[in-house]
């Protein structure tokens, strides 16, 4: 594996001059790569990337997402995915291919307000994203608390290989569904659930520094020992 | 974009959560029932406006502007001067606020705003003429939201309130020939009284003072109270579906009294540091 360079950079920043293949978050400019947002940019063999530091919740397909339902109308529910586009769940895709609105009526699967645990499907920027809930694990959230945070911070909270929310979850003794909006549900006893918050709100504040999993361990056992 | 106005929905969670702990006397923020939010007023913030002031109700931000001018009363009020406030939620203050004019809501906001600061006799109104029927000073009171976070009745009155108190405008006068030239003189706009409004919701059978948005979205009824400096209840406005009994209303005025007491210090606290700055 070739080296990977990583550097803090803010938008207009030049990242470097060469022969690179611009990934995401980038503008060539002749042989000039400059920053458009500010975060961290990596340059290795693939190209040059900024890994943005905050932002909204852009959907990709297949992302897991937790949405809320905000509206429905004969034959789909709206979702708010915590993004800037609103999402839309078929009905055909919860009641099947023979779904028809006589017999079907929409609240009374999902009611407005309810959080649901769902999939992206489709998605381009010229159309809203489409969701699924078929799936395993998929479907209504029935309890949990909710903590929000920067979808850009999601990655860090779930870490390399998990590493992270398995960390978080077996301190706690709590479950935690994460969408990649940056919805994050905890389930587990009370006192979990605070500590568990606490430490996502760690992941938070600390995310771009390289101290973050010393601190989430010493934060975890440290009240564990109270 | 559909042309239905959006409103905020509360996650069921949430919401059962929110109910769960109010019925132990408790909010979603740690707050108690009837614990405001803290209340930060600055004023003189707009250098080229009569009067200003920029007020915060926990994350609800909402800015101020006084434009004194000179102008014609209305016919039905030939012997007082004008006050008119108008509000506007701009768009970047709240997810569910739209470009264009003035809503409903804003309108409402506006319109309770104004009452109070009429009816409790706060400008002088009678001393603003120049010639009887023909030229008053006029007060123009704007008002931006900049962030929605609930309660934005009180956090728009308490701006209005301070701007108000701490206009200037020069002092006029009418020569023989009948036409008004002004002084050099810089002087306050007529002050009688300082009016405190305090909102409270009802939801379930609780009432609390300084409702967030969330609360906003999942309450049954509003009420908002207007006091002067003698307790006396100088306006109102019941607002959202829900009803209020008769002793749900007296609790909510004596709630409010106690917390416009309250409120009319960090007001006045205000007002007094633009003075002396």
């Amino acid at each position: 594996m070739s080296e990977v360079k990583r550097k803090y950079v803010t938008p207009g920043e030049l990242i470097a001059t060469g022969n690179y293949k611009p990934i995401s978050n980038v503008i060539k400019v002749k042989d000039n790569f400059y920053a458009i947002k500010i975060g961290l940019a990596e340059i290795s063999h693939e190209g040059i990337r900024v890994i943005p530091l905050s932002g909204p919740y852009i959907p990709k397909v297949d992302d897991l997402v937790i949405g809320k339902i905000v509206d429905y109308s004969a034959f789909s529910w709206e979702v708010d995915i915590n993004s800037c586009f609103f999402a839309y769940l078929p009905a055909q895709s919860v009641f099947g291919r023979n779904f028809s609105p006589d017999r079907e009526s929409l609240p009374e699967r999902f009611s407005i307000g309810d959080l649901i645990y769902a999939k992206v499907v489709t998605y381009d920027r010229t159309r809203n994203p489409i969701l699924s809930i078929s799936g395993h694990g998929l479907g209504q959230i029935p309890k949990g608390e909710m903590v929000k945070i920067g979808p850009a911070k999601v990655p860090r909270l779930i870490g390399k290989k998990g590493s992270m929310i398995k960390t978080i979850e077996s301190a706690t003794n709590c479950r935690l569904i994460i969408g990649q909006n940056g919805i994050i549900l905890i389930v587990g006893p009370p006192d979990g659930v605070l500590l568990a918050t606490q430490a996502i709100r760690m992941v938070e504040s600390e995310a771009h520094l390289a101290s973050l999993v010393k601190d989430i361990q010493s934060l975890l056992s440290g009240s564990r020992e109270v | 974009m559909s042309a239905v106005k959006r409103s905020m929905v509360v996650e069921r969670l949430r919401k059962d959560q929110m109910v769960e702990l109010l019925s132990k006397e408790k909010r979603l923020d740690n707050r108690g029932l009837l614990d405001l939010r803290n209340i930060v007023i600055e004023t003189g913030v707009i250098e080229r406006a009569s009067g200003s002031a920029k007020v915060q109700v926990g994350n609800t931000q909402v800015i101020a502007g006084v434009k004194i001018e000179t102008g014609e009363p209305f016919p039905d009020t030939p012997d007082k001067g004008l006050l008119v406030v108008n509000a506007e939620v701009l768009p970047l203050a709240s997810a569910y606020a739209e470009p264009g004019p003035p809503d409903e809501d804003a309108i409402e906001l506006a319109r309770v705003v104004d009452r109070g600061v009429r009816e409790s006799k706060m400008i002088d109104l009678s001393k603003l003429i120049l010639i009887p029927g023909r030229k008053v000073h006029a007060v123009f009171v704007d008002v931006n939201v900049l962030n929605v976070d609930g309660n934005l009745f009180d956090a728009t009155s308490y701006a209005t309130v301070a701007s108000i108190a701490t206009a200037k405008m020069p002092k006029l006068f009418v020569d023989q020939n009948g036409q008004i030239k002004r002084t050099e003189e810089i002087i306050p706009l007529p002050i009688k009284s300082i009016p405190v409004s305090v909102t409270l919701a009802r939801i379930g059978d609780v009432l609390l003072v300084d409702p967030t948005s969330e609360e906003e979205a999942v309450m049954d009824a509003r009420i908002t109270l207007v006091f002067d400096e003698e307790d006396n209840v100088c306006a109102g406005q019941k607002g959202q579906p829900g009803t209020l009994n008769f002793d749900q209303v007296k609790l909510a005025a004596n709630i409010a009294k106690v917390k416009a007491r309250e409120v009319r210090k960090i007001i006045l606290g205000g007002i007094t540091k633009d003075a002396k700055g």
